[in-house]
């Protein structure tokens, strides 16, 4: 059995835990089990990302190095942990001054970098460590024709040299366990653009604009629902629709990628957080 | 005298050595490589909202020297960090990663706005963003979908980031 050690970050626990129990669940019906880690920090991102480099490189080199101590790879399901966890391990590889720095703010605690595990975000686990074949093989409930469209996030996809994800202009793996679920994946303008979430501590109308503006694209695809796989970008692509700027038009449900499948896999839809989500998914879900 | 003469005798040196500062920071050594096509203009999702905001102007003040009214302005704010233009530049310019270094100096220097030093001053002080966030009904939410209501945050490590990175920058 394949094991993770599973840094969920700041914002899936407390916003968005479905989406934490509906990967822990669709994870093992897959035989791949996660082991929550635990006595973590903040992986730093965005905000002391902005103002002190080393300090960045720390907290993230902190929970590289509590990994590494518990002998396992890094789940990431966040966009924007996985990304820079995925951004400072390469850093800490590549530059020695910058790894003994941390490694001397980490050494009291008896944690230690040296490079040893990998950091994978879902859809990586999904194409690389389950495999369609198997996904496929274990569908037992498939979707029938309900148009989805998928929304992967930029910082699971970008800088793609450093995060290798999918193809950073044109990603499948969302699309692809779309249709394997027997969904049909539906494009749309501006599918790789961002969902204004990074825009909301600074400029909280033109988060609201970018985001309404992704929304308004997927809605001329004519979709049943939106499906996503990064925790900031499912709460952003939703609570835009409850905006001004939304009023008097039909919100379009946001999924996240383990509870659609999970649907599928025959998991019921209660234990994946599904009526927790703020926008009811039942159309998608009666297509079964 | 003939234009060409002209051009030939026009001198354009930088007002500072702006560019050369963010050069030496971490992240900030590709940013002489941009040559001002635009591309990241044109992919910008920021720049398409709003007025205020052009990546491509941003690079070419830093270039141009122009210091104070960078780091006194909300510009190097204002990058969502999304790569869409790091992904499209001809010339693997890393826009992000430049304006993370010209935040970093204008931290330094006391400008930061409101919303990143409330932010940052939660994440030194409970050692992760959402703890006042954490409320009984999400800790229920929690239980009945079966997840640990004890998320276990370790505060012991910014306590030291703090010291080791911040004692009398900017933070409190």
């Amino acid at each position: 059995m394949k094991e993770f050690a599973l840094y969920a970050g700041c914002t899936t626990p407390v916003r968005l835990p479905a989406y934490e129990a509906s990967v822990t669940k669709v994870l093992e019906k897959f035989g791949v089990k996660l082991i929550p880690m635990k006595d973590v920090n903040c992986c730093g991102a965005q905000y002391i990302e902005s103002v002190s480099y080393n300090a960045f490189a720390a907290m993230s080199g902190r929970i590289l190095a509590l990994a590494e101590s518990m002998g396992r790879d890094i789940l990431a399901i966040c966009g924007a942990c996985s990304g820079s966890l995925k951004i400072v391990k390469h850093e800490l590889d590549n530059n020695e001054k910058l790894r003994a720095e941390v490694n001397s703010l980490l050494e009291d605690e008896g944690l230690k970098y040296t490079g040893t595990v990998e950091v994978k975000h879902l859809l990586q686990v999904f194409r690389e460590d389950i495999g369609y074949d198997a996904i496929k093989a274990a569908i037992v409930k498939p979707y029938n024709g309900v148009r989805l469209a998928a929304h992967y996030g930029c910082h699971v996809l970008r800088p793609p040299d450093i995060v290798h994800v999918d193809d950073p202009e044109n990603p499948t793996i969302i699309d692809r366990i779309v249709e394997i679920a027997g969904g049909v994946a539906v494009d749309y303008t501006g599918k790789t653009r961002c969902c204004g979430g990074p825009m909301l501590g600074i400029d909280e109308e033109v988060a609201g604009k970018i985001g309404t503006d992704k929304i308004d694209n997927i809605r001329a695809a004519n979709v049943d629902g939106i499906i996503t796989a990064c925790g900031f970008c499912d709460i952003q692509l939703t609570q835009v629709q409850f905006g001004n700027e939304a009023e008097g038009k039909e919100r379009i449900p946001v999924l996240q990628l383990t509870q659609y499948l999970g649907v599928a896999l025959g998991i019921d839809a209660e234990v994946l957080g599904i009526s927790l989500n703020k926008i009811s998914p039942a159309h998608i879900l009666a297509t079964q | 005298m003939d234009e060409v003469n002209t051009a030939a005798n026009t001198n354009h040196v930088p007002s500072s050595n702006f560019a050369k500062e963010v050069e030496a920071m971490p992240g900030g050594a590709d940013i002489a490589k941009c040559i001002q096509c635009g591309m990241c203009t044109a992919s910008c999702m920021v720049a398409s909202t709003t007025d205020k905001y052009r990546p491509r102007k941003l690079i070419q003040m830093i270039l141009l020297g122009l210091r104070e009214e960078v780091l006194s302005s909300d510009l190097p704010w204002l990058c969502m960090t999304c790569r869409m233009c790091e992904e499209r530049c001809q010339e693997n310019v890393n826009l992000a990663e430049i304006f993370h270094a010209v935040r970093e100096i204008a931290a330094r220097e006391g400008y930061i706005p409101p919303a990143f030093k409330n932010a940052i001053d939660v994440v030194l002080k409970d050692g992760w963003m959402l703890e006042d966030a954490y409320s009984d009904f999400i800790e229920d939410d929690r239980d009945d979908l079966g997840l640990d209501t004890d998320l276990s945050w370790n505060k012991k490590f910014v306590a030291k980031l703090k010291k080791k990175y911040f004692k009398g920058v900017f933070i409190k």
